[in-house]
């Protein structure tokens, strides 16, 4: 009877692997003016979860290949970009869409993807891994593959009690929430610790104006769509996309309406972040201009009409009383180059080097 | 102590202790619904279905939000202060119209309501993240200008041409108080509001929306539209609903 017993524990014992508790994150240093945030309940930062995954984050084994990681599309120097205009995955074939910078994601629209068609970052994860383009893989093997791993078991069992395809993804999303750029320049201006050359600080006071001929203030309308101290997308509802007439009606693509089903929607993709904006060249959803000269040169002169383009863009203008037929905002030279230079403040060296997002492969081994 | 001493200490103890354990007073839900119109028409976006106030052409409203702030709600010698009451109201939402849910934990009966449209001076000069207030939302210019308390973005369709309207109307000036009635039906206790987005162009003459299609930094032309903020909510008659 006895033995009986003892059998029986030991089965329980084999069968239900008992692992450590995962160490809560508690704190985290973010700037004030970054404001509010929140983190899932039900997938709250852990110390595992974010090793476990920044180490999938840099794994090829999450591809159908074995050859593509996140990181091959999302390098940490390019700020979490790949600087192709469109990225390359498994098939060979570019995609239609510009790698996103991943940085301050807790912040900003809380959806994402150009169109804005996944509402978290932890639904997000598993669509590249799954697109037959990008890393074209099955969840299903993916799971198998990774319980031949021991460091995977381990890291897995600690941080949510097993490999799934939700553990997956959660821990993915855990790593990129992580991802937090607040040493640029600009921080540092905001903190009040250096400041700012004279052209920097023109193109600052330009980036944060709307013009008013009237009232006799010049303007380079950027914090119509990018907030003052994110640089990001508004996050209130849909207050983050935007129509900033790169398409005529005729050239226009779906956009968010693909996933509204508005049709006011329409070629309304979302506003990215200007953080490291110097090093995530090229620009725009689908990486149509080189550099941020062409991207000044877009919102000077270049402007499409049509039917969904933001007012605000339309209206917008250094000239008084301006007649003429194309849309710009009409800055002189002296101020476009002002602007690039206020935006290669965003640029975060110690994000792009931090030893805390690079790959986890490549560290020295412990010894 | 004699004993009516003794059975005086213990009544007062009672009747200390008895005040003490009285239950707190019901906690009131009230809701507050506010239904957007532009004059008699509600509102419905990204259609040229209103006509231009002051001039020819119909207009579009393509985005309208606004603050409301510091609700207090009165009785009769009694004042309730809603906390951290900044409300960004907005009505692109699957109900089109926008709810303030109130839990008031006085048992008075409020007859009442105050706010302001805007954001109050004090407020208006910070970047905290207070209610709906947000340093990096829409409605923030920058820390310098602090926040847009309206913002109405449209087109004018015009004879042959489409202009672009942007009225973004702030500065602490412009900040106006409003005081109603509550008029609290029975159960469930809810109040509903009109919002009249029109009346923003006709706080003086009607407005020409093709002569002044855009109103931002000027402050004469900031403060006429702001003159049509006392008019912008009015208690919801039978018209409304």
């Amino acid at each position: 009877m006895v033995l009986l017993i003892a059998g029986v524990l030991g089965i329980f014992i084999l069968t239900t692997p008992r692992y450590d508790a995962p160490s809560p994150v508690e704190t985290f240093n973010v700037p004030f003016v970054f404001g509010r945030f929140t983190i899932p309940t039900d997938n709250p930062l852990t110390k595992e979860s974010i090793e476990l995954g920044r180490r999938l984050f840099y794994d090829p084994r999450l591809s159908g290949t074995n050859q593509i990681s996140c990181a091959t599309c999302h390098q940490q120097a390019l700020a979490f970009t790949d600087g192709l205009a469109g990225s390359v995955g498994v098939s060979g074939k570019p995609l239609a869409f510009n790698s996103m910078s991943l940085a301050n994601l807790m912040w900003g629209p809380q959806r994402f993807f150009w169109d804005g068609r996944a509402t978290s970052l932890e639904e997000q994860a598993l669509l590249p891994i799954q697109h037959p383009d990008e890393m074209a893989q099955d969840l299903g093997l993916l799971v198998k593959e990774l319980s031949r791993d021991e460091t995977y078991i381990a890291l897995f069992g600690i941080a949510f009690g097993g490999i799934s395809n939700e553990a997956i993804a959660k821990a993915l999303a855990s790593f990129q929430r992580i991802l937090i750029s607040a040493n640029s320049r600009y921080d540092q201006y905001l903190r009040g610790e250096i400041s700012l050359t004279e052209e920097e600080e023109l193109g600052r006071k330009l980036f944060m104006a709307h013009p008013d001929t009237k009232a006799s203030l010049r303007g380079g309308n950027c914090i119509d769509c990018h907030s003052q101290f994110l640089t990001s997308g508004f996050t209130a509802q849909l207050d983050g996309f935007s129509n900033n007439g790169l398409d005529n009606d005729a050239a226009l693509l779906a956009g968010l309406s693909e996933v509204t089903g508005k049709a006011e929607h329409r070629g309304f993709f979302k506003t990215p972040t200007l953080r490291n904006i110097a090093v995530t060249a090229p620009y725009m959803h689908d990486g149509r201009f080189n550099t941020l000269e062409e991207v000044l040169n877009h919102y000077n002169g270049g402007i499409q009409f049509s039917e969904t383009l933001s007012p605000l863009i339309v209206e917008a203008d250094n000239i008084d009383n301006h007649q003429g037929s194309t849309i710009s905002l009409n800055l002189t030279e002296k101020e476009e180059r002002a602007i690039i230079s206020f935006l290669h403040t965003l640029t975060d060296e110690q994000f792009l080097s931090d030893i805390r997002f690079s790959d986890p492969f490549k560290e020295a081994p412990a010894k | 102590m004699n004993i009516p001493q003794k059975i005086f200490l213990i009544l007062a103890i009672v009747t200390v202790l008895s005040a003490c354990m009285e239950q707190p007073p019901k906690p009131q839900k009230i809701t507050l619904r506010f239904l957007p119109f532009v004059g008699p028409q509600p509102l419905v976006f990204n259609e040229y279905r209103y006509s231009n106030p002051g001039g020819n052409g119909h207009f579009k409203i393509r985005d309208f939000q606004f603050y409301l702030s510091n609700i207090r709600l009165s009785a009769e010698q009694h004042v309730y202060q809603v906390p951290d009451s900044y409300h960004l109201v907005r009505f692109d939402n699957e109900n089109g119209f926008y709810e303030i849910n109130l839990t008031v934990n006085e048992p008075y009966a409020f007859s009442q309501i105050t706010f302001g449209v805007g954001v109050d001076e004090k407020a208006n000069a910070t970047i905290l993240n207070v209610g709906d207030l947000d340093p990096n939302s829409r409605m923030a210019w920058n820390w310098e200008a602090g926040y847009k308390f309206i913002l109405f973005e449209g087109y004018l369709s015009h004879s042959e041409d489409t202009i672009s309207l942007v009225y973004h109307i702030g500065f602490d000036e412009n900040y106006t108080e409003l005081s109603l009635p509550l008029q609290l039906a029975d159960t469930p206790y809810e109040s509903t509001f009109r919002v009249d987005i029109l009346s923003l162009f006709n706080g003086q003459n009607p407005l020409d929306l093709a002569e002044i299609p855009s109103v931002k930094f000027d402050e004469e032309d900031a403060a006429r539209i702001a003159s049509g903020f006392e008019d912008l909510i009015q208690i919801c008659d039978a018209s409304c609903t």
